[in-house]
């Protein structure tokens, strides 16, 4: 399929190797401005009090300290529409910032903080969310007087009801459930929280030029920290320019926050630059985190397998607050909906306050969470009725045709059901082709059959589907041609290890007849670059690159206007391959470098159009670009000692079309090392008494490591490519639907080898072990 | 603070230092090689391995004023300092992509030359246990093995 493109479908070298493996890649810790100063915040160590009072003057007289903010000093402003103010008289989580300062030295801007003595009164607090949601539980937010979200000015939620519940339904579940012969249900107890752990902690610079400010942020939100900061700091967006250049893989995670905000101030106060990089253990308490839900699944089917009616109760728990209400659960709601195509089915969700760290977006968003336990209880239900698991999920899975739908719509409305593409056809294969390089048949023996038994080790096999949107959002992209015939191309977005500056210099470059090497990428300086939402939601090639390729069709017309009458031909005869613009058929060719030379504003800008336009030939339904994958997992279960080791993992995916297939590899290992932590290593330990985080670091707080994983020919990927309607030449995200099967897959694996299933989220061994003497009961 | 030499890269260079100071903050903020990452700062992820007289250490563990007298090799040292040629190791991360965000880019390479050096034919099992002590969020541990072990055909054919 790669052989119709020239610079498409092949693993060019990344834009980014080069400067990567000599160490030239400058991160925010790397850089350093002349007279720059160093921030540092002072955190609550409580988790609910009020400040009763606050004295900086001794921090103030500390030499080198230049600059203390606390409640007193700050705007009253909401940063990101939570509910917290920049700096507020009240805190709500252990780890909230109650002052911030800068200093020449961060060595001074820490003995500084040790010398602002405040006087907290504390307050109730309350931690676990089972407790929270019960009636009259202390409230995490007494002056909000609901344990449940429920939206607030700044934060409007349509489709949120009274009750603080959200909703999605599809015809009739009663009926459904009527019609059923079986009735499965099951509770899943707290999916893991999770921390993001990007390599380098969270880290802003901030410096002024007069009334314009410059902010260096590491963020995968340019966007969002530029609009924040012109809401929260009252100045036009005009005057502020956010240069996320380089940003470091943040997992969904990376958004300043309130920091480049303050930092911002900061630098305001003290006319000089100030740079505020979190300690490690700053970014484990201060920041956010992967969201945890507890669920539960009831389902309806009939003895062949069709399922009648599905219903799905999300709890999600948030902590003090998110920057991403709702959106999450919206997600989820979709996730419950559309991976299996449901007669009836109703599913909704609710958000619970406490007064722990908050949640935000980590890879996944939402529907690792959801799938972690709809698709065991998948497998139960698959058992019940005697059908083998991946028979039962090729019957089940979203195909073509099937409904879908953005989770804006969930959000805001209205509520139109749309399809999935045609591309999405491949699942059935995808899983298929799955069981095939995972041996399913010679492994799986039936349900609660060990694939084999030595001594105390039990082996079992499981698969999982996952699925995750690819949005299709407003995004804008400009390709300007230089003297030479080489482009640029310049796009709000960012390169934070995924692969962006390449994909996007592969797109144009393919779009104009260049060689790869011809094109770079200008991204995100929010002065230079055309609006898009940035690289969240695996948007990154749907949305962003799509304008790219837009863009670059535009300049491909303006060179075709240019050298048709030099040609002796009209524009629509012409084509751009091999760095020429050529007659069709023909040896007559003019370079792209001559039309150049000669023309000085080739420039080329798109947007994307809307996503209710891109509809279904066939249908005449609006299309939804959704990613599929499958996971098969084979474990070892030690029942003496409750250690699980991954022996083989299969990993197949749709990408649409893969642009670069190295990177494409590397995005699933990515999905699938991080859900293997997710429920086998990173466990945060959250002290019950007082809501404080007692592992944040990287000893006690275990990520995978290489001797985790399977060798390499345990260890398979693979992608098929259906293009899809909507990203460029076909292609779509792909990067998060690896970690929303992995984890699932594990958990069925482990069912599979001891016959026992554990509905807790983390698969620790002591949760092993329980699970191991409950063997002899069953 | 106290006067020290480094040799840092086959150059000599005089510091002053700190009794307490460690490696990884002198190279990176006084030296301006800021190749050496820092991703945990307590010797748990390896991302801020440097050579000493050829062997790994943590930097961010490691005193500045221990280095003294030692040859000090970074990330910025292992190219052809004449040709500019990346080392193999560094040219098989590029051309397989061992590489995604990067931040554990550098102290992969550093243990991956001191191990080669080691062990020129080494098997898979033998490179996921000599690189066990970096960590990789963005999971790319398969690749980094395929690289390590592709460089170590490029090494030998040198």
């Amino acid at each position: 399929m790669a052989n119709e493109f020239s610079v498409l479908g092949k693993s060019h070298i990344r834009k980014d190797a080069i400067e990567k493996v000599k160490g030239e890649a400058k991160y925010i810790s790397d850089i350093k401005l002349p007279g720059m100063l160093y921030a540092k915040f002072l955190r609550s160590p409580y988790a609910h009090a009020r400040i009763l009072s606050i004295d900086t003057s001794k921090a103030e007289a500390l030499l080198g300290v230049k600059c203390v903010l606390t409640y007193k000093n700050v705007p009253k402003v909401h940063p990101l529409r939570k509910f917290e103010f920049l700096l507020d008289e009240t805190v709500h989580y252990p780890g909230q910032e109650v002052a911030a300062l800068a200093a020449i030295s961060p060595e001074i801007a820490e003995e500084a903080l040790d010398l602002i003595d405040v006087e907290y009164e504390v307050l109730p607090s309350i931690f676990d969310p089972d407790e929270a949601i019960k009636p009259g539980a202390t409230l995490a937010r007494p002056e909000y007087g609901s344990p449940l979200y429920r939206g607030t000015e700044l934060v409007q939620i349509p489709r949120l009801e009274k009750d603080g519940w959200l909703r999605l339904e599809v015809g009739d579940i009663e009926k459904g459930f009527s019609e059923a012969d079986e009735i499965i249900e099951a509770n899943f107890d707290w999916s893991p929280i999770q921390y993001n752990c990007s390599p380098q902690p969270r880290g802003v610079i901030c410096e002024w030029m007069g009334e314009k400010l410059i902010c260096y942020a590491d963020t995968q939100l340019p966007l969002f920290v530029w609009q924040d900061l012109s809401n929260c700091l009252g100045i036009p967006q005009s005057n502020i320019r956010v240069i996320a250049s380089y940003s470091v893989g943040g997992y969904g995670g990376k958004m300043p926050e309130k920091t480049a905000i303050l930092t911002a101030i900061l630098a305001k106060r003290t006319g000089r630059p100030v740079k505020a990089v979190f300690s490690r253990a700053e970014d484990f308490i201060g920041t956010h985190h992967r969201i945890s839900y507890k669920n539960f699944h009831k389902v309806g089917v009939k003895k062949d397998g069709t399922l009648v009616a599905g219903y799905h109760r999300i709890i999600g728990h948030w902590g003090n607050d998110t920057c991403v209400q709702f959106i999450c659960q919206a997600t989820g709601l979709l996730g419950c909906t559309m991976l299996y195509e449901w007669q009836n089915s109703k599913a909704e969700t609710c958000g619970v306050l406490t007064n722990i760290i908050g949640y935000g977006p980590m890879n996944g968003f939402g529907d690792p969470e959801v799938i972690y336990s709809l698709e065991r209880i998948m497998d139960m239900v698959a058992e019940k009725i005697g059908m083998d698991p991946v028979s039962f999920r090729i019957k089940n899975c979203m195909k073509y045709g099937d409904r879908a739908m953005e989770y804006e719509q969930v959000l805001y409305g209205p509520i139109r059901w749309g399809i999935v593409g045609d591309d999405l056809n491949s699942f059935p294969e995808l899983i298929k082709k799955c069981a095939e390089l995972a041996q399913w048949k010679e492994k799986w023996k039936g349900w609660r059959v060990p694939v084999s038994v030595n001594g105390s080790k039990r082996r079992g096999i499981g698969i999982a589907l996952g699925m995750h949107h690819t949005s299709f959002w407003p995004s804008s992209a400009i390709v300007k041609m230089n003297q030479d015939g080489t482009a640029n191309v310049l796009s709000m977005a960012i390169e934070m290890g995924q692969g962006y500056a390449t994909a996007i210099s592969q797109v144009v470059a393919e779009t104009l007849g260049l060689r790869y090497e011809d094109v770079n990428p200008v991204l995100s300086d929010t002065w230079a670059t055309p609006p898009s939402r940035g690289n969240v939601a695996s948007s990154g090639t749907s949305s962003p690159i799509n304008s790219a390729r837009l863009a670059a069709e535009d300049v491909r017309r303006r060179l075709f206007e240019l050298a048709a009458p030099r040609l002796n031909t009209t524009p629509d005869n012409l084509e751009a391959r091999d760095r020429h613009i050529w007659v069709k058929g023909s040896d007559r060719k003019i370079s792209i470098a001559s039309l150049c030379l000669a023309n000085w504003q080739i420039t080329g800008w798109a947007n994307n159009p809307p996503y209710e336009s891109i509809k279904d030939e066939r249908t005449g339904k609006v299309i939804h670009a959704y990613a599929a994958a499958v996971t098969i997992a084979e474990v070892e279960v030690d029942t003496e000692t409750g250690a699980l080791e991954l022996i083989r993992i299969t990993s197949g995916h749709d990408c649409g079309r893969a642009i670069n297939p190295i990177i494409v590899e590397n995005q699933i290992d990515l999905g699938v090392v991080m859900a293997n932590g997710w429920v086998r290593t990173e466990k945060y330990v959250i002290d019950e008494k007082t809501g404080v985080i007692l592992n944040p670091n990287l000893i006690d707080y275990k990520l995978i490591t290489f001797l985790d994983m399977p060798r390499s020919e345990d260890f398979q990927r693979f992608f098929l490519e259906r293009p899809c309607a909507w990203g460029p030449f076909g292609a779509k995200g792909m990067s998060e639907t690896a970690m929303t099967a992995a984890g699932p897959a594990i958990a069925n694996a482990i069912y599979n080898a001891i016959g026992v299933r554990i509905f807790d989220g983390f698969l620790s061994p002591d949760k092993i072990l329980s699970a191991v003497e409950r063997m002899a009961k069953v | 603070m106290e006067k020290i030499v480094l040799k840092v890269n086959g150059i000599n260079y005089e510091v002053s230092v700190s009794s307490t100071q460690t490696l990884a903050d002198v190279l990176r903020e006084e030296l301006g090689l800021t190749g050496t990452k820092i991703m945990c700062n307590e010797g748990e992820c390896g991302a801020c391995t440097v050579l000493l007289d050829g062997k790994p250490i943590l930097s961010c563990m490691t005193l500045a004023i221990e280095a003294e007298g030692k040859d000090i090799l970074t990330i910025e040292g292992l190219a052809d300092p004449l040709t500019g040629r990346l080392h193999p190791i560094q040219e098989a991360f590029v051309e397989l992509s061992g590489m995604q965000c990067g931040v554990c880019t550098p102290g992969m390479i550093l243990t991956a030359k001191a191990f080669l050096e080691q062990n020129p034919n080494p098997t898979e099992d033998d490179v996921r246990e000599a690189l066990s002590g970096n960590l990789c969020r963005c999971g790319n541990y398969r690749r980094i093995v395929e690289c390590v072990l592709e460089a170590s055909k490029k090494m030998e054919e040198e």
